[in-house]
């Protein structure tokens, strides 16, 4: 299973899960506080940087989140450009891309199961508005085990495709794709009651 | 239960076996079915926005992941369709890199994008609400509305504004930035009409609840069963 998350035993992998996601988030909201201008821009540069020389972590990863984002990047930095200044759009482009990629630091230093743990921690006080905190972490956890066979499912509507010597197209492969899906749930539903899930 | 019976049993028994959550829970609670649903289809609006998957406009990662938020909203109504985005977007936050691009993680929560991704649980809401809004069968033009208002307005409503505030750039001209994604948006709400239209004629379980049938010139529908 593909995931952003990068093995490692420096102090970002070390901090567990909640107060590590609570620490980036008032670094984020903290940089989104300050105004736009060159020194905030230089400021937020640092502080980005210096979250990523770390050991374990490394500023070719801050690199690469980047080069993840650079689409986003491209686009605001054009969208800015075009009608602000380039003092503004350099401060404001800086500041999406070190926000970005600090949570990024997040999903890298933390596995994927680790973080629905801490999330089905974070959901347990909705129990006081009557919401099962245990059905939405089955909710997560079938999903999460669905996207590999649905990815299975779209390939082999695609190589079927293929060899009947039909293109790359989406209106040719949504309708059979979605109606294997809809019957993958069916069987979903059936399984899962059948293990006693009402 | 046996899984015989739910297999092969009438809408009503399925219904009744695994379908919709039972009064003595809490109001909303998710049977089986519901729970194999919501999670098929955020596993959908997962699977097309993976890499490898379609570009409409060359080499600009549109994907094909706002066509899963109106199918999703469209099939499963406006409940689970939201219900399956939030999952999805649960996943998403986790860590998974499953938005267009490959990106993912909390980083793209607080992005320009952010408001268009929460726009997309209100979206799939809309769309839901305006295809199941009768008890009849939708007609192609329903759903053309429904992708329309619900999968564009919505989530641009949602979306411009947040992503405004992220880069601050000015409103009117964020909006007029975010015109660059119009037509594929449209593609995808034209697309989305077709392909439910074919599936309401084709594979009507798919909708697990039955349609009166369309009003009759002479005026009183046929007996049918009752809406859900």
């Amino acid at each position: 299973m593909l995931t952003l998350h990068r093995p490692g035993s420096g102090p970002w992998h070390r901090l567990p899960a909640g107060r590590k996601s609570v620490l980036l988030m008032m670094l984020v909201l903290g940089l989104c506080l300050l105004p736009t201008s060159r020194t905030s821009a230089a400021i937020t540069a640092i502080v980005c940087a210096a979250c990523f020389a770390v050991p374990g972590v490394g500023l070719r990863e801050l690199l690469r989140q980047l080069c993840a984002a650079r689409w986003i990047l491209g686009v605001t930095a054009a969208g800015q450009l075009l009608f602000l200044g380039p003092e503004e759009a350099l401060a404001n482009t800086v500041r999406v891309a070190a926000t970005v990629a600090l949570c990024g630091l997040l999903a890298l230093t933390t596995p994927v199961s680790t973080l629905l743990e801490a999330l089905e921690r974070a959901l347990r006080p909705l129990a006081l508005l009557r919401l099962d905190h245990r059905r939405a972490a089955l909710v997560l956890t079938v999903a999460l085990s669905t996207l590999p066979v649905l990815a299975g499912l779209a390939r082999q509507v695609r190589e079927a495709q293929r060899a009947r010597g039909g293109g790359h197209s989406l209106r040719r492969f949504a309708l059979p794709f979605l109606v294997l899906a809809l019957k993958h749930a069916d069987a979903l539903g059936d399984a899962l009651a059948a293990r006693g899930v009402r | 239960m046996d899984q015989g019976t739910d297999r092969h049993g009438t809408l009503e028994e399925r219904e009744r076996i695994g379908g919709r959550g039972d009064a003595e829970g809490p109001s909303w609670s998710l049977g089986a079915q519901d729970v194999a649903r919501v999670a098929v289809f955020a596993a959908l609006v997962a699977v097309l926005g993976l890499p490898g998957s379609f570009s409409v406009l060359g080499a600009v990662p549109i994907t094909a992941q706002t066509f899963g938020v109106m199918l999703a909203g469209a099939v499963l109504g406006p409940r689970l369709g939201a219900l399956s985005i939030v999952v999805f977007l649960a996943l998403t936050a986790a860590g998974l890199p499953l938005l267009a691009g490959g990106r993912g993680g909390l980083g793209a929560f607080v992005g320009p994008s952010a408001g268009y991704m929460l726009g997309w649980i209100l979206g799939a809401f809309a769309v839901g609400l305006i295809v199941h809004a009768s008890p009849r069968k939708p007609s192609a033009l329903r759903v053309a509305l429904a992708s329309i208002l619900g999968g564009i307005l919505v989530i641009y409503a949602v979306g411009v504004p947040v992503q405004s505030l992220v880069t601050r750039l000015p409103l009117g001209q964020t909006a007029l930035a975010s015109l660059v994604f119009l037509p594929g948006d449209l593609l995808k709400a034209a697309l989305t009409t077709a392909v439910v239209s074919t599936l309401l004629r084709a594979y009507p379980r798919a909708f697990r609840r039955t349609w009166q049938p369309a009003r009759r010139p002479s005026g009183r529908p046929a007996a049918a069963h009752a809406p859900r």
